[in-house]
């Protein structure tokens, strides 16, 4: 009991005497009004937290549409139909002098002639042979190269299926719309079904994705020149942007001077961090192509871009994880004897370095998944060949699934899917590094 | 030598300073008393003093030498000319020029090469053998002359550290400068070429005419599009694009972020905060690629179904898509944002009796408010410069429009539009991409310094 | 002062090091049009995988531009070779030799129709060339008045003629820069446009006043610009029943299963009509190759072989496959006769 309670020791309320009627009225009304209202704000609570609620379950909502539209898209990627055929190599033209100038598409031909002799008109024998992967002469060719004691004889090779027989076997191509809407022709399916029946039908893990470069047959088509050129161009983002990121973060955090023109800075550097992505592409195509007259189209270039872009993020990563660096430590290595320098380079920088390094990762998944920039560069050419180096012509695998994304035939729709479940693998993966490397060093002083 | 293998020597020059210096370092104090103490430096600031006096003088001598040889050596080449080729109009006499580079650099040339010519190259290539022979005389020279001054001045007394941390400052100062130097060269860069289209287009044409037609004619003798560029269409696409997708961001981000720091327990944020954060990380053209493959043509058999009339390019599907991907950036910048509001108010409003979402409705928010109105604008400014999504999902035809489900074209859809393929500087259709750049770059830029400015202004209250 | 100093240092430091870049490549530079882009990528691939060469890199920059690229002189740093849906003009070849490209070679490889495609869920149109025109032309003739035009009025396939559907004018075509453009306006809209006997009389008396009337397009929103990626405009036919789309055959034949052509004057654009000349708007393929180039880039003159060869561009090559129209067998054999021994194009050819 105080001097402000108002109950006196035996818990009554001693100021109750004088206007006790009306404080009580009014006490007991203001009290009604709270109550009443009381429900209704009971129930804008439970309101307002539905509306949070409904606002992540939403977001995730999204984010599972976007996964199982391209997973589901792109899951069948992953296997490619295979179909076995039986070859004669006629000793008669093959030279074993010059394997390279043997007709190996006229061997398959041949192959499937034998196999449906059936077929007599030119438009059926075309539509036979369209079966067939273009690709399955070079796989002939590569085989004869390897067993050249099998000349003469008749060997079975599992050879892919054309796109649109491989689109047929996964389902996607119904079988029952009319001939006319159709990329596969009623005698086509008749012969398929043939093939099934004997066994000669199978569909195997698509390796070809993963080994081969780009191509105008979507069955031989692969990512490989994509990935390797994303590595070059990441390559060299990551050996110009980090260095330079770090040190103009050590030099920006420790020794410049507190004033104005560092101020005018760090809001540069802030603004440089916010601007599209497609100015950066300008700046390449005006700077690196016009006036240097680099290549187009090659990693190096994509790099300098790209490192322009990135050192904004790795600098303001950088700067945030020295601030965390407490003042305790640089004055004891001051303390000690150390030279302004000698502190940072020996004290600063090894504790600021996880922060760092997640910045750098979190810059660099950045960079990977750029696509804007890096079409004003050229790198929309067709290009097969893998790349083998820092200046062949090569695209990245941003630039891959943009460029595979028009393409009209089915089976591009489905490899473009499953490119960007490799692309959302490799982002997923480094996101979380940096995820974990920020958990396991984050020191708290 | 070539000047790769020059610096190749340079590099093993530096290597051997840098020994020699540390060796001698070591020499000088091991003789007398206290061993290394009589050293004002650590031996190894010896070394480095010596490699970076071998390094530094040399490699500056070679970057100037290289970067003015090619006009030099032209220069002396082209007096060098008979009389008659040298009073060639300009545009010629850059082409024989051209030819002789070319031949000299064992590039394609055209069939007939002309004596004079053929003797003009042999004369660039000698002169340019002497040039490289020189600078690397001249270069390994002066490295080990820095060297072996060094060595001379090499003792107890001298300073060491403190010069080579200086140095080392100043590679600092140099690397922070290439950032500067970016701001510069893209402002510069873009302003350059948008005023030489300001000089063939008017620029109140441009920013306030309704006709946007760029696709001239290439050729003299061809009849193209009449070569308008006004281009209110065009930021009006991007208007509305930008529009769609922050009213699909920024509820669902603010509710979320508001959810996420204030109701949710410690199990939840774990699982949402992370998942968040994947969809931050998504690429855009994968995002693109989802708005062309799915939702527009959801967003299309929706519309037909209920008898609208819905392009299979609408404004909608675009900004929709955009509006999925701004959400973690508004939901992230929102939650840092409501985390620094002091729990002393909320306490406090709590104290007095409010519920939660009253205390979060009348005192967090206003108090987070400028916080979540700079995050906003950033988010807008994000939108605004986006490339891939519109790319592959909005339309071509600059349309002047408010009904979202017309097509419409952006900004950005036109840069990538009037550049891919075409390299030419000159004509007034590639031109116009760098002042669509310009003033793609000055928008975002008055957009992120307002969001500083209304952060900075109003977050000292708490401090 | 002393920091700018050390910048200024700095960059001249890059640009030393950045100066005397390395000449030299040894793979093709193709560009040009996207039309040809298909066959010559197709041709490429199957060059690089036979041959021990290094596969050429094609960009689809539309045939104008890839002119404009290809003229603009002789090194390695210039493209090697363009495709071009339409005959190098005059223009574009006095304007290659003035830089110093003087020998080209010129070889046509076949045939391609250009057609009015739309969704095959849509009906079918029946167009004449005269329909076109009036369709999207920026003025068309006012009444029949000899001399007096109007901006393009019509808004519906049906206000330019009553038999079509009443559907609202949409057609997405190639730009300026692309050679299907050029022969588009030239046999379709120049065609239709001849109907009218003012407007041929107009050609003798005042060419360039025939010409601009004949091939200006419309700029009020009928006609789209859709860039030079043909396959994109296939995909917007899919998604958009009511627009139209102007490419080549191949784009077609490719995608028969989802567009449908209209026929033109009657005629429908079929592989045979298009060979025999009965359809009205096929024109020739060609590619164009710097002679200068041959010999310093590594492996032009097999790339030339593999695109001449029977099995290529044959009446049952792999390019018949894609959907080019061959030429008759002598016409093969002159052409490759002439890219066998190089023989360069002469103005007077033009």
């Amino acid at each position: 009991m105080n001097k402000y309670s108002r109950n006196d020791a035996t818990g009554k309320n001693t100021l109750a005497g004088k206007n006790h009627t009306s404080t009580k009225a009014a006490a007991a009304s203001t009290m009604d009004i709270v109550n009443q209202g009381l429900s209704r704000r009971y129930n804008a609570e439970k309101r307002f937290r539905l509306y949070g609620i409904t606002a992540i379950i939403l977001s995730m909502v999204f984010l599972a549409m976007l996964f199982i539209s391209i997973i589901g898209n792109g899951y069948t990627a992953f296997q490619q139909t295979f179909v076995k055929l039986d070859i004669f190599l006629d000793p008669d033209t093959i030279d074993a002098q010059s394997l390279k100038d043997a007709n190996y598409q006229g061997m398959v031909k041949q192959s499937l002639r034998d196999m449906f002799p059936e077929v007599k008109t030119r438009r059926d024998k075309r539509r036979l042979y369209a079966m067939i992967s273009s690709g399955a002469a070079f796989q002939l060719q590569d085989f004869v190269r390897k067993n050249q004691q099998e000349i003469g004889s008749v060997i079975q090779l599992w050879v892919p299926a054309d796109d649109d027989v491989d689109m047929l076997i996964k389902g996607h191509i119904p079988r029952d719309v009319p001939e006319i809407e159709r990329r596969i022709k009623d005698n086509q399916l008749a012969w398929i079904d043939r093939l099934q029946d004997q066994g000669r039908i199978e569909k195997r893990f698509n390796t070809t994705f993963f080994t081969a470069g780009d191509s105008r047959e979507p069955e031989l088509a692969g990512i490989l020149g994509a990935v390797s050129g994303s590595f070059y161009t990441l390559i060299v983002t990551l050996m110009l942007s980090f260095p330079v990121g770090v040190a103009t973060a050590v030099y920006l955090e420790e020794f410049a001077p507190k004033n104005r023109w560092t101020d005018i800075i760090e809001v540069n550097i802030n603004n440089l961090a916010a601007v599209p992505s497609i100015v950066y592409g300008l700046l390449g195509l005006a700077v690196f192509l016009n006036f240097f007259g680099l290549p187009r189209s090659v990693p190096l270039v994509g790099g300098f871009v790209l490192t322009l872009m990135t050192l904004p993020t790795i600098i303001i990563a950088s700067r945030a994880a020295l601030k965390s660096v407490p003042p305790s430590i640089r004055e004891a290595a001051l303390g000690v004897g150390a030279s302004k320098t000698q502190m940072v380079v020996h004290h600063v920088l090894p504790l600021a370095l996880p922060g760092m390094l997640t910045g750098t990762i979190i810059g660099m998944a950045q960079a990977l998944g750029e696509t804007a920039p890096l079409l004003m560069i050229g790198m929309v050419a067709f290009i097969v060949d893998i790349p083998g180096g820092f200046t062949d012509p090569s695209t990245v695998l941003p630039v891959q699934i943009f460029l595979w994304a028009d393409s009209p035939e089915r089976a591009f729709l489905e490899r473009t899917s499953a490119a960007i479940m490799v692309l959302l693998a490799f982002l997923v993966t480094m996101n979380a590094v940096a995820v974990f490397l920020r958990k396991k060093f984050e020191r708290r002083w | 030598m070539s000047s790769s293998n020059l610096l190749l020597v340079l590099l093993m020059l530096t290597a051997g300073g840098y020994f020699l210096g540390r060796r001698r370092a070591f020499v000088l104090a091991g003789t007398s008393g206290r061993g290394q103490q009589t050293l004002h430096s650590r031996p190894t600031y010896y070394g480095a003093l010596a490699a970076l006096w071998c390094a530094l003088p040399a490699l500056t001598v070679f970057s100037f030498w290289r970067f003015f040889e090619s006009s030099v050596v032209t220069q002396m080449v082209i007096a060098g000319l008979p009389p008659d080729i040298q009073n060639l109009p300009a545009d010629r006499l850059s082409l024989i020029i051209n030819d002789i580079r070319n031949i000299v650099s064992a590039n394609i040339v055209p069939q007939e090469i002309n004596p004079a010519i053929q003797a003009a190259a042999d004369h660039y290539t000698r002169l340019t053998a002497i040039s490289h022979a020189t600078l690397a005389v001249l270069v390994t020279t002066i490295a080990i002359a820095g060297l072996l001054w060094v060595q001379k001045i090499i003792s107890p007394g001298l300073r060491a550290r403190n010069h080579v941390e200086t140095v080392v400052k100043f590679l600092l100062i140099a690397c922070s400068t290439i950032a500067i130097f970016t701001t510069i060269g893209i402002v510069l860069s873009v302003l350059y070429e948008a005023i030489r289209f300001f000089k063939i287009v008017p620029l109140h044409e441009f920013v306030f005419g309704l006709d946007w037609s760029p696709q001239m004619a290439i050729r003299a003798d061809q009849v193209g599009s009449s070569g308008a560029f006004g281009a209110i269409p065009v930021f009006m696409g991007t208007l509305l694009i930008s529009a769609i997708a922050m009213c699909v961001a920024v509820p669902i981000g603010l509710m979320s972020a508001i959810y996420l720091s204030e109701y949710a327990n410690k199990k939840f944020r774990a699982v949402a905060k992370p998942l968040m954060e994947i969809l931050a990380g998504i690429p855009t053209v994968v995002y693109g690629f989802f708005a062309a493959l799915v939702v527009a043509p959801l967003i299309r058999n929706a519309g037909m179904s209920l008898g609208l009339d819905v392009s299979s390019e609408s404004a909608l599907a675009a900004g929709l898509v955009m509006g999925i991907m701004i959400i973690p950036f508004v939901s992230s910048l929102s939650d840092d944002v409501i985390n620094a509001v002091p729990q002393s108010l909320r306490d406090g409003a709590l104290g007095l009796g409010s519920t939660h979402s009253e205390t979060i409705r009348l005192v967090v928010l206003p108090a987070a408010l400028p916080g979540i109105v700079g995050g906003v604008l950033l988010a807008v400014s994000r939108a605004i410069g986006e490339t891939m999504i519109v790319v592959m999902a909005a339309g071509l035809a600059a349309n002047l429009t408010m009904n979202p489900l017309n097509t419409v074209t952006t900004v950005t859809v036109q840069i990538v539009t009037l550049l891919v393929g075409d390299q030419e500087f000159d004509s007034p259709k590639t031109l116009a991409a760098f002042a669509l750049g310009l003033m793609l770059f000055l928008i975002t830029l008055i957009l992120n310094v307002i969001a500083l400015v209304v952060v900075r202004k109003y977050r000292e209250q708490y401090e | 002062m002393k920091k700018v100093l050390i910048a200024s240092l700095a960059l001249i430091f890059t640009m030393g090091l950045g100066s005397g870049w390395a000449a030299s490549r040894d793979y093709i530079s193709i560009v040009g049009s996207s039309t040809v882009y298909p066959f010559a990528t197709v041709v490429a691939e199957n060059f690089g995988k036979t041959t021990g060469f290094k596969t050429p890199t094609i960009e689809s920059t539309g045939s104008g531009g890839g002119h404009k690229l290809f003229g603009a002189g002789v090194g390695v740093e210039y493209p090697d070779i363009t495709n071009s849906s339409r005959r190098i003009k005059k223009s574009e070849f006095e304007k290659a030799v003035a830089n110093g490209v003087k020998e080209i070679v010129e070889v046509k490889i076949g045939y391609d129709g250009i057609v009015i495609a739309n969704s095959k869920k849509a009906p079918l149109f029946k167009l004449s060339r005269k329909d076109i025109f009036l369709a999207l032309a920026k003025d068309v003739p006012s009444g029949n008045v000899a001399g007096k035009t109007v901006p393009n009025p019509n808004k519906t396939w049906k206000d330019v003629n009553p038999a079509l559907p009443d559907v609202k004018i949409e057609v997405l075509g190639p730009p300026p820069t692309s050679g299907t453009r050029d022969a588009f306006v030239e046999l379709a809209m120049e065609g239709g446009a001849k109907k009218f006997g003012w407007i041929k009389d107009l050609k003798k008396k005042d060419k360039s006043a025939y010409k601009a009337l004949c091939h200006t397009i419309r700029e009020d929103g009928a006609y789209i610009e859709a860039g030079e990626n043909d396959n994109l405009i296939v995909q917007k036919l899919d998604a958009n029943k009511d627009a139209l789309g102007i490419f080549g055959f191949s784009f077609l034949d490719q995608n028969s299963d989802k567009l449908q052509g209209a026929l033109i004057d009657g005629i429908a654009p079929e592989f045979d009509a298009i060979a025999d000349g009965s359809y009205p708007v096929s024109r020739p393929l060609f590619f164009y190759v710097k002679k200068a180039h041959v010999g310093s880039i590594p492996g032009i003159k097999e790339y030339l072989a593999e695109f001449t060869s029977e099995k290529a561009w044959g009446d049952d090559g792999y390019l018949t496959d894609k959907g080019l129209i061959p030429m008759p067998a002598a016409e093969r054999k002159k052409f490759r006769q002439a890219v066998e021994n190089l023989i360069p194009l002469s103005a007077s050819d033009l």
